[in-house]
């Protein structure tokens, strides 16, 4: 046959060499990436959802320093309003984040295969792990534009003073890391559910575990953890009558009371979001907490005292005497929250959830496909 | 026949839980030839070809596509595949280039190569004009052509094509016609599945039909040994039946029509046949094959299937 002579005079076409299911390359990623983004650019939708982001954080900060000028009073104060609206500007960013990044991914593998678009890309010599990073990347890109577009009021925040450019930094980063890992859930469900709606809502069913439900978990165990024990108390002497009208005297006593281990429970609060990112901001002077009405770096102090949890000996004497007459020193020092940090442990865990995404969305674009999830179609 | 070359798939099966939707496919198609794949809807040809394409891990059988089996070598076996999946969605925000571009850049070929075959591909299927144009202002058929030209990007040695004619006016599939044919006299092989059999018939050179997941025949379209139906018309029908009663091979009236079905084997029989009617003076207007090889045999085999 003539065919059999073309085929051997025919070279062979080079095979190029193999890659494997997680072999990259930032040509692979690249493609990817900009196609998907390409795409997201081009629909108007994208483009309404930052203006109405922008104006409605705007809006936001615009509020936040209103109320603040009217609470302070006449606003001639040389008060700095910084704090407060920054931890507003910051906690409203993040909240509005945590909404908006599933969106931008949950729909990213089973609504291209539903359009009949995934398999055109597994046919390719795109690997698997490039298709999902270069999908988890143009996600994250679109997080991060939300996330931009909330920079000036957060550096207007900043203006008022009583936050540190430190501070601005380390809460950029981790809000941008923690909308990384919303993109990254997001993708592993959109991986594994066939409708975009389904993955969708399990991806907020996964972000309202870490940021409510362990919370509230953490609440609930409080009992749990809660013992009660002998502790040294500098207490009110003994035999002291309310009547008298000098201070008590304070003496150290042994007292059976209720001790709360928080420290056994303080890493269920660690993966919430809005923890990481605020206790990721270096720790501030307790003794100013309440001046700034910072709220992030209230919930720091609150994280960071769970943590320390029992701290040996208690003064239940300094300060409950409200009549006149000199104060008796305490020898009880006051707490000092620990200065070892949760939010590592917090982000550590919601990067495994992440990674944990990534890794199901490769396995699940592998081809050849041995099984087909229910309902759905490869082409 | 090189065992390297072309597609061959031996005893190939794959179900969707209870589902056989493929129960035994043999299917060898070579390079340099048009293979065409026949059978009804349902009868697994979509899914025999995902797993040509590397798609899908067949239950039993072994696939070799150039050379490469794609279940072991799957990444060696899709770059020197070209398949065309028979729905397709395109990136509906590109323009028709960009789609071209960023399929050859997902094969790995550089920018540049990439930009000046998107144009030669575009040139090809007559769609230059659109091709600043986003994807979904395409028609159906333009849309199918775009599919066509998607899947030639990184000039496959192996063209999966499903279902490439349907939705395409006239002249496109000619040009399609004309293209399979080029492509197979380059060398390459070109397994198309399609319903539309009398095209089938003018493009391809081997056959192979399957029914509920199973081959149930082989056969080359240019054999001319095999019997087929040729339509016979006279001006008088009844001389004509006449004559056939008294000398002429076995005949069948066609319903609603003066024709009659003979059935020859070969044209030289025909051309004996109309030179005797001539002769003994019936006024013959035509004689020709009724329907095309393809469709004879796969009404036939649909006949044996009753």
């Amino acid at each position: 046959m003539s065919a059999e002579v073309e085929v051997v005079e025919q070279a062979p076409a080079p095979v190029p060499g193999t890659r494997g299911t997680w072999s990259l390359s930032w040509h692979g990623l690249r493609t990817v990436t900009v196609l998907e983004l390409r795409q997201r650019v081009r629909s108007t939708r994208w483009k309404t959802a930052l203006i109405v982001w922008f104006l409605v954080v705007g809006l936001i900060t615009m509020l936040t320093t209103g109320a603040f000028a009217i609470i302070s009073g006449d606003g001639g104060t040389d008060e700095t309003f910084g704090g407060m609206v920054y931890s507003i500007v910051v906690g409203f960013v993040l909240f509005l984040g945590l909404l908006v990044a599933p969106t931008l991914s949950s729909g990213a593998i089973n609504g291209d295969r539903n359009a009949g678009t995934l398999a055109t890309l597994q046919v390719t010599l795109l690997t698997p792990a490039e298709i999902v990073l270069g999908k988890l990347a143009a996600a994250w890109i679109a997080a991060l534009a939300f996330l931009v577009a909330s920079i000036p009021f957060l550096v207007w925040a900043l203006v008022g003073g009583g936050v540190s450019w430190l501070a601005l930094l380390t809460t950029v980063l981790m809000l941008a890391l923690v909308l990384g890992v919303v993109c990254a859930i997001g993708l592993g469900f959109s991986a594994v559910v066939s409708k975009t709606s389904g993955s969708a809502v399990l991806t907020y069913l996964t972000v309202g575990g870490i940021t409510a439900v362990l919370p509230i978990l953490f609440g609930l165990l409080v009992p749990a953890t809660t013992t009660t024990e002998s502790v040294r108390v500098w207490a009110v002497e003994a035999g002291y009558t309310w009547e008298e009208t000098t201070a008590p005297e304070c003496e150290w006593q042994t007292q059976e009371t209720q001790v709360w281990h928080s420290e056994h429970t303080w890493w269920l609060l660690a993966p919430n979001p809005f923890v990481v990112v605020a206790d990721a901001q270096p720790l501030g002077d307790p003794e100013t907490l309440g001046e700034d009405e910072n709220m992030l770096a209230v919930l720091q102090y609150g994280v960071r005292y769970a943590r320390t949890g029992d701290s040996g000996p208690q003064d239940w004497c300094t300060g409950v005497y409200m009549g006149e007459g000199p104060q008796p020193e305490s020898p009880v020092e006051p707490v000092q929250v620990t200065d070892q940090l949760v939010w590592p442990w917090g982000l550590g865990f919601d990067l495994l959830l992440g990674a944990a995404g990534v890794i199901v969305a490769v396995n699940r674009l592998r081809v050849p496909t041995a099984r087909l999830a229910q309902g759905t179609r490869v082409a | 026949m090189t065992p390297d070359g072309g597609i061959r798939a031996q005893g190939v099966r794959r179900s969707f839980g209870p589902v056989h939707a493929v129960a035994d496919v043999d299917l060898v198609a070579a390079p340099g030839r048009v293979t065409a794949l026949i059978g009804p809807n349902g009868s697994g040809k979509t899914t025999l070809l995902l797993m040509l394409a590397g798609l899908l891990t067949p239950d039993a059988g072994t696939i070799s596509i150039a050379g490469a089996d794609p279940v072991t070598q799957n990444y060696a076996a899709r770059s020197r595949t070209g398949w065309m999946p028979d729905v397709f969605g395109t990136w509906d925000s590109l323009t028709a280039r960009e789609v071209l571009t960023t399929v050859a850049a997902a094969y790995r070929i550089d920018a540049a190569t990439g930009r000046a075959r998107a144009g030669e591909l575009l040139e090809l299927v007559h769609l230059s004009e659109f091709a600043d144009q986003p994807a979904h202002v395409l028609s159906r058929g333009q849309k199918q052509r775009l599919g066509l030209a998607r899947a030639l990007v990184h000039d496959p040695d192996v063209l999966l094509l499903d279902e490439p004619a349907s939705g395409l006016d006239p002249r496109s599939r000619v040009d399609l016609r004309v293209l399979m044919r080029r492509l197979a006299a380059e060398g390459k092989t070109v397994l198309v599945s399609s319903h539309v059999l009398t095209e089938l018939d003018e493009m391809a050179d081997d056959a192979v039909f399957i029914s509920r997941g199973r081959t149930v025949a082989t056969q080359s379209v240019a054999d001319g040994d095999r019997p087929r139906e040729w339509r016979l018309t006279a001006l008088d029908a009844e001389a004509l039946t006449a004559w056939l009663d008294e000398n002429g091979p076995a005949y069948r009236r066609e319903s609603d029509s003066p024709a009659v079905l003979v059935e020859l084997t070969g044209d030289a029989a025909a051309a004996a046949l109309l030179r005797s009617a001539v002769e003994a003076g019936i006024d013959v207007s035509s004689l020709a094959p009724a329907g095309g090889v393809l469709e004879q045999a796969y009404l036939a085999l649909e006949e044996e299937r009753r």
